[in-house]
């Protein structure tokens, strides 16, 4: 292993090697990938749902447009110094209104519990990015052509079939876009892990990043830490690539 | 339809937003709260509601390094957002307009360093400044936020230079412009809100930026979210201070959220929705 500050000699595979056979590293990505699968797929359905209500005939919508921006533009650290927050101990205005009110947990914080802390971060993913996905779904239902729903009325087609036959099909390319930008960003989430339970209880919620910043700062197993770092920016490039290719293709965007 | 039922809809629709914006905005709502909460009311259980407001956390913040925390952010914020500027607006222009070799892969490259875990680049990036003493200077962080900020500039401005008509372009070069004065003189002024909208999310995203400027910046360069964890002491948390440094860190974010508006779509969507 090198020191820091010391040229080893080269190692050839040995450090990709010793990162699979490391259980904390499977375990990273397993944590991510539930991560991903529960908070997204909630995003997606309720940012649809609100984007659907946004666009409806509402008053003051030049006003609530801005003020959903707030979460997805706020610093992440502040997401989770938010939360810490909403959810400390036992006086934490949600952890003692609601988790203790109605027994939902006893006894911890829900960030030191084995089985939910991954549940809660997941949670708070879904505050912050759900109005984004709300906006981003208005803003591409706003920019569908307006004949197309005039005719679908004209047919006598009901809410129901628009929504299926029209709007849907329609915004499929832009949903896919940013469905897969939500799964990037979600995967790399670093800075409200880190400032809520910084990957514990135990390994409970430690991501690719959590750990790979634990092994290069805490542990300086630099080698071993760079190696993770190639494998992750390699699957992320990848995902990357399907990213531009749809949106190139399908939005004719970039 | 008669107008009343009309009417009825369109209240509905608007309680329902309100409810939303309510659950998403409340827990903002708090924090300012807890930022004036004094510590003797602010453990108690059942939760208070009704205090007379404290200005101790803010005077500890403010005792602590508060301004120069505050002072490093503004300025890393607008060095590395000026520099983004000048280097990515002709270089969203090129890809924009020239044949380049290997464009697409290029192009894929420089999207791949801005969608990369911050911490793939924070290892790296660790090695070679303290090989070359650039660790916990005000220089490296800059070097170290074009990273993210450049690559993200290039990719939306070249979205804003796309939809620039392409004629106005042609007919200069015809009259004898050289390909600069095209650039300063016709594509500038057009791209002038593109290049304002961009540079702002550029600020915002140094503003925001936590993992660079806490791993590479060192005890020397301390941003404000940097000061965050600090306040997590082993003698314990200072919830108070807390929520007024992260009331603080909202402010710019809350001035360029109603600025902007649209262009945050597009900016977000790394110019993938027109907005």
């Amino acid at each position: 292993m090198v020191e820091y500050g010391q040229v080893g000699e080269f190692t050839g595979w040995s450090n990709y090697v010793k990162l699979i056979h490391n259980d904390r590293f499977w375990n990273s990505l397993w944590v991510s990938t539930q991560f991903m699968l529960t908070a997204v797929p909630i995003e997606f359905a309720l940012g649809l749902a609100g984007a659907l209500i946004l666009n409806q005939k509402i008053w003051a919508r030049g006003l609530w447009l801005p003020l959903l921006f707030i979460p997805s533009m706020m610093a992440p650290i502040v997401v989770g110094l938010l939360w810490k927050i909403m959810l400390a101990g036992s006086w934490g205005l949600l952890s003692y209104n609601i988790i203790e009110r109605f027994h939902l947990l006893t006894g911890t914080s829900i960030f030191a519990s084995n089985e939910y802390s991954l549940l809660a971060l997941a949670i708070v993913d879904v505050w912050q990015w759900t109005p984004f996905m709300m906006l981003t779904f208005f803003a591409g239902r706003q920019s569908l052509p307006m004949g197309l729903y005039k005719a679908a009325e004209v047919d006598g087609a009901s809410n129901m079939q628009i929504f299926w036959r029209l709007t849907l099909p329609l915004m499929t390319p832009l949903m896919a876009v940013i469905g897969m930008l939500r799964f990037i960003d979600a995967f790399k989430v670093f800075d409200s892990i880190f400032m809520l339970t910084s990957g514990g209880p135990g390994v409970s919620t430690e991501s690719p990043s959590m750990l790979a910043y634990k092994m290069s700062f805490e542990q300086w197993r630099i080698g071993e830490s760079a190696a993770m770092a190639v494998v992750v920016w390699f699957v992320f490039f990848l995902i990357c690539n399907i990213f531009y290719q749809v949106g190139k293709k399908r939005l004719n965007a970039f | 339809m008669n107008s009343f039922a009309f009417d009825f809809k369109r209240l509905l629709w608007s309680i329902l937003i309100f409810v939303i914006a309510g659950i998403v905005l409340f827990p903002v709502f708090w924090l300012l709260i807890m930022a004036f909460k004094p510590d003797d009311v602010m453990f108690a259980r059942p939760t208070v509601w009704v205090f007379s407001p404290t200005i101790s956390h803010i005077r500890y913040v403010l005792d602590n390094g508060f301004i120069s925390y505050l002072g490093t952010s503004i300025a890393l914020g607008l060095v590395s957002t000026f520099l983004v500027v000048i280097i990515g607006t002709p270089a969203a222009y090129a890809f924009a307009r020239f044949e380049i070799k290997a464009k697409d892969d290029l192009f894929l490259f420089i999207l791949g360093t801005r969608m990369a875990p911050p911490i793939c680049l924070v290892i790296p990036l660790y090695l070679i400044f303290s090989k070359i003493d650039l660790l916990d200077t005000f220089a490296g962080l800059t070097l170290a936020y074009l990273t993210f900020n450049l690559s993200f500039f290039i990719w939306v401005l070249k979205s804003f230079c796309r939809d620039l008509p392409i004629q106005l372009e042609e007919a200069a070069l015809v009259e004898g412009y050289s390909r600069i004065d095209v650039l300063l003189q016709v594509v500038l002024p057009l791209l002038k809100s593109g290049i304002v909208a961009t540079s702002m999310l550029c600020f915002i995203f140094a503003w925001n930026e936590f993992l660079f400027s806490f791993m590479l910046g060192g005890k020397a360069i301390k941003t404000l979210p940097v000061a965050i964890p600090l306040l997590i002491t082993s003698q314990g948390v200072r919830w108070g201070e807390l929520a007024f440094v992260g009331i603080a860190a909202l402010v710019p974010v809350m001035l360029v959220v109603f600025v902007l508006q649209k262009q945050i779509v597009r900016g977000l969507t790394m110019g993938a929705i027109k907005g």
